[in-house]
């Protein structure tokens, strides 16, 4: 088969290691031509904006009233969800919970940092801690899997725990740190397929793994996407998409006051996503998320074209620590570093390799375009 | 001068954290080694970490995970579990652990910190009194994991463990164990005076200012956590914490006067 | 290469972690062939001072090490009881020492110590040092290490002493002469501090 000759975007730096990318006649991706024809005109972070999202913080105090919290944010110590909980309470004045899924993974910056805008903001916080015996399980089928979506254990975890507790005790509003200004552009589905696509889990469970998962929080695209909102009527807002969004100032801001600790890179403050993101997805499989994160910054004018392809000059990975970081995620799955390398070493695979329930995924998110509720998803 | 020690100090069942409530109630708190690395980020002055099956249903230690929580750990580090013999002992402080715990089997018969001292040396010994008030208030000893009472009596356990050597006592407070209401003082009183090892003191720590009333009252001393330095708030969310850098400055200058 | 004894004292362990994540080569010394090639030696040691020396005695090293550190120059430091063994003799003990340093181990006198317990003199404390030394360099003094002894050495050269600690009385908790080191805390327990110690030793 013939290799596709290599192409990098003229606007972004989105190339061909993400192989479904189209160029236009001027060089420039699909995904930036998704971000200008379907994401920019309907994204306002003006007046029209601050309306909307005024208008549904007054919805949610509304029917909070009365009740110890009147919504719930997802918080993972990095800087979306630590600067929306501060917006949120200061901000917009809402009375939320703040909540944190333990799978294991959690780095001493993202503990200190939830800790410290928990308590200066004076909220309260809960959390759950995935089993561990399942979640090790479940990370090492997905390695055994030779999938390049190897987070998909802890980032489904995220999601659905936060969805159980939210239908269990009923609460009607979860504000999450998703946002347009530092995601607008997503990994593409080769690189990182749907993690909620518990079809995949399940299948990749049962071909590899060494128990069943009964405590382990599984979810379903159909349960999260449909029923919940429409039905039971607990719906999810991403209020960073309807303000000002500078993830530089955002940072500055909370280091200043709220002793808050930087990471090197975005989701690093998950031990296991750090090795996973800056080492493992780029050196086994040549997906380097950092092109999608400052493409995504480019566009939304945080970087520069040409200080992005500066940074990506040098590896994700720090040379200096690698190797230690290999020792770790080995010891903490109870393998040995041999048999992780045998993992890296063996052939890649894709999500088509097992079952999914990708269909389902085509069928909704063209629905949702249709109905505009959904611009520009993922592909 | 010579500071206090501050001391988190975690539980392990089922290879898995617990933290009780009076050693009862075991929640379940996520997997060990990621809180041991946290806490040696946090650059703490000493962990403890115990096996709480271990002792009761007579396994062995794990060393394997003994052996990951002492390569995580750039401060001392004290386990405890299941230790019954010169040889484990051994096996464990090669592991590069620090000190060795023992309590049920020390409680039965002090004699076995014979051999165990001479193959470890004294100073690498913890002893973990494991102690609930009676009904009429007195203190009693309690092996097995808080199950069955000893008939010793603390202050002459505690010379006889001392006489034969040893390098620390833990006292392990199972009434106010998880209860967050602070350390049982007199307690703490009643062993200082009858023992001339240090003294480290567990149970009942629910705030900063119950670490440094204990230091400021015996200036030193080990001050032990379990539910302050891992839960948060009043859902008692599962967050791994340690003191800020204000507390330690504060013992610090208590370590002065 | 720094040859870390292994002896059956000491938390070797640590020690080698600690280098080996700052990528710097080490490795543990067993018998006096493992010494080859060595540019640097550390002593570790903890417990009784007689049963540390008698080990040393035992290992098969001795000869090796005397000659590596008195002849050919190498740095040596020594952590604790390695630091102890590496002096003429010890109170605590019957065995002469390696003689490497003129001083000798005595116990700690703890008579101004109000409270209990006075020995052993058991967490972290502050250091002081009389003069700069790149050992030091970048360390928090105040912050200090783990120290967990009942003995200290006592030097008989003022000049030898690098470093001091209070507790009771001021003592001697580091010395050097010219390429032997010894520290009475223990690094490789002592956070970032320690781990500056360590690469600062290697980088001599």
């Amino acid at each position: 088969m013939k290799t596709r000759e290599y192409q990098i975007c003229n606007r972004c730096i989105m190339d061909t290691t993400d192989s479904k990318i189209i160029f236009d006649e001027n060089g420039v991706c699909d995904h930036c031509r998704t971000f200008e024809e379907k994401i920019k005109p309907n994204w306002d972070v003006g007046d029209k904006g601050l309306s909307q999202i005024t208008k549904i913080a007054s919805q949610i105090k509304k029917e909070g009233t009365g009740k110890d919290f009147d919504c719930i944010i997802g918080m993972s110590g990095g800087i979306d969800s630590s600067y929306l909980v501060y917006l949120a309470k200061e901000k917009l004045g809402l009375r939320p919970l703040v909540f944190h899924v333990d799978a294991g993974w959690n780095s001493d910056q993202a503990v200190s940092n939830i800790e410290q805008i928990v308590d200066r903001l004076g909220l309260d916080l809960y959390t759950e801690v995935i089993d561990w015996e399942e979640m090790k399980d479940l990370q090492l089928s997905f390695f055994k899997a030779g999938v390049s979506h190897t987070d998909t254990p802890q980032d489904h975890a995220f999601f659905a725990t936060m969805y159980k507790f939210a239908n269990k005790h009923n609460i009607k509003h979860i504000l999450t740190g998703g946002n347009y200004s530092t995601e607008c552009i997503r990994n593409p589905l080769e690189w990182m397929y749907f993690q909620s696509d518990d079809r995949q889990i399940r299948d990749i469970q049962k071909t590899f793994g060494s128990m069943k998962l009964s405590k382990f929080p599984l979810t379903n695209v159909l349960w999260h996407k449909v029923y919940l909102p429409y039905i039971k009527g607990i719906k999810v807002y991403r209020p960073l998409d309807f303000m000002p969004y500078h993830k530089e100032q955002a940072t500055q801001f909370l280091v200043d006051n709220f002793a808050y600790q930087r990471y090197s890179q975005k989701h690093f403050e998950s031990r296991f996503t750090k090795f996973y993101e800056s080492y493992w997805l780029p050196q086994k499989f040549g997906f380097d998320t950092r092109k999608v994160q400052f493409s995504s910054l480019i566009l939304t004018g945080q970087m520069s074209r040409s200080e992005a392809l500066q940074k990506l000059k040098i590896p994700a990975h720090d040379a200096n620590t690698i190797e230690d970081d290999f020792q770790y995620i080995a010891n903490k799955l109870n393998i040995s570093v041999a048999e992780l390398q045998g993992f890296f070493d063996a052939p890649n695979k894709t999500f088509s390799d097992y079952k999914n329930q990708q269909s389902i995924y085509k069928m909704g998110a063209k629905l949702l375009r249709l109905l505009g509720i959904e611009k520009g998803g993922k592909r | 001068m010579l500071r206090s020690r501050v001391i988190p100090c975690l539980l392990v069942q089922n290879k898995g954290l617990v933290k009780t409530v009076k050693f009862k109630s075991a929640k379940y708190l996520g997997d060990p080694i990621n809180a041991v690395k946290i806490f040696n980020e946090k650059q703490v002055d000493e962990l403890m970490i115990f096996d709480i099956d271990a002792s009761v249903s007579g396994v062995a230690p794990n060393y394997q995970m003994i052996s990951h929580w002492a390569n995580e750990s750039r401060m001392p580090l004290c386990y405890g579990g299941g230790v019954k013999s010169a040889e484990q002992a051994l096996k464990i402080i090669k592991l590069g652990v620090e000190k060795v715990a023992l309590s049920s089997e020390v409680i039965n018969d002090p004699n076995i910190l014979v051999d165990i001292g001479a193959a470890v040396g004294k100073q690498s010994i913890v002893v973990v009194l494991d102690v609930k008030k009676s009904m009429f208030g007195r203190y009693e000893l309690y092996t097995l994991n808080g199950k069955k009472k000893s008939n010793k009596k603390i202050v002459q356990l505690i010379s006889e463990i001392e006489k034969i050597g040893v390098g620390e006592i833990v006292i392990n407070c199972i009434d106010n164990d998880g209860t967050m209401k602070g350390y049982d003082l007199n307690l703490v009183r009643l062993v200082r005076d009858c023992s001339n090892v240090p003294l480290t003191v567990l149970g009942g720590a629910g705030s900063h200012d119950d670490l440094l009333q204990l230091i400021a009252e015996f200036k030193i001393i080990g001050a032990a956590a379990g539910s302050l330095f891992v839960f948060k708030g009043v859902y008692k969310a599962v967050l791994i914490s340690y003191i800020p850098q204000a507390v330690r400055a504060l013992i610090q200058t208590i370590s002065k006067l | 290469m720094i040859a870390i004894i292994d002896y059956g004292s000491g938390n070797i362990n640590a020690i080698k972690n600690i280098y080996r994540k700052n990528n710097i080569a080490c490795k543990f010394a067993t018998k006096a062939q493992d010494l080859v090639g060595a540019t640097k030696i550390i002593l570790p040691g903890v417990g009784a001072f007689d049963s540390a020396m008698s080990n040393l005695n035992r290992s098969g090293m001795r000869e090796a090490l005397d000659s590596a550190v008195l002849e050919d120059k190498l740095p040596v430091l020594g952590v604790c009881v390695g630091m102890h063994i590496m002096t003429l003799n010890s109170e605590e003990g019957e065995l002469a020492g390696l003689g490497w340093i003129n001083a000798e181990v005595k116990l700690l006198d703890v008579e101004r110590i109000a409270q209990k317990p006075k020995i052993p003199h058991m967490g972290w404390n502050s250091i002081e040092t009389p003069t700069e030394h790149p050992l030091f360099n970048g360390i928090d003094k105040e912050l200090g290490f783990y120290f967990l002894h009942s003995y200290y050495v006592h030097c008989q050269r003022q000049h030898d002493i690098m470093a001091t600690a209070q507790y009771g009385k001021q003592f001697h908790c580091a010395f050097n002469r010219e390429n032997i080191f010894g520290v009475q805390f223990h690094p490789e327990k002592s956070h970032s501090n320690g781990i500056d110690l360590f690469n600062n030793f290697s980088e001599l």
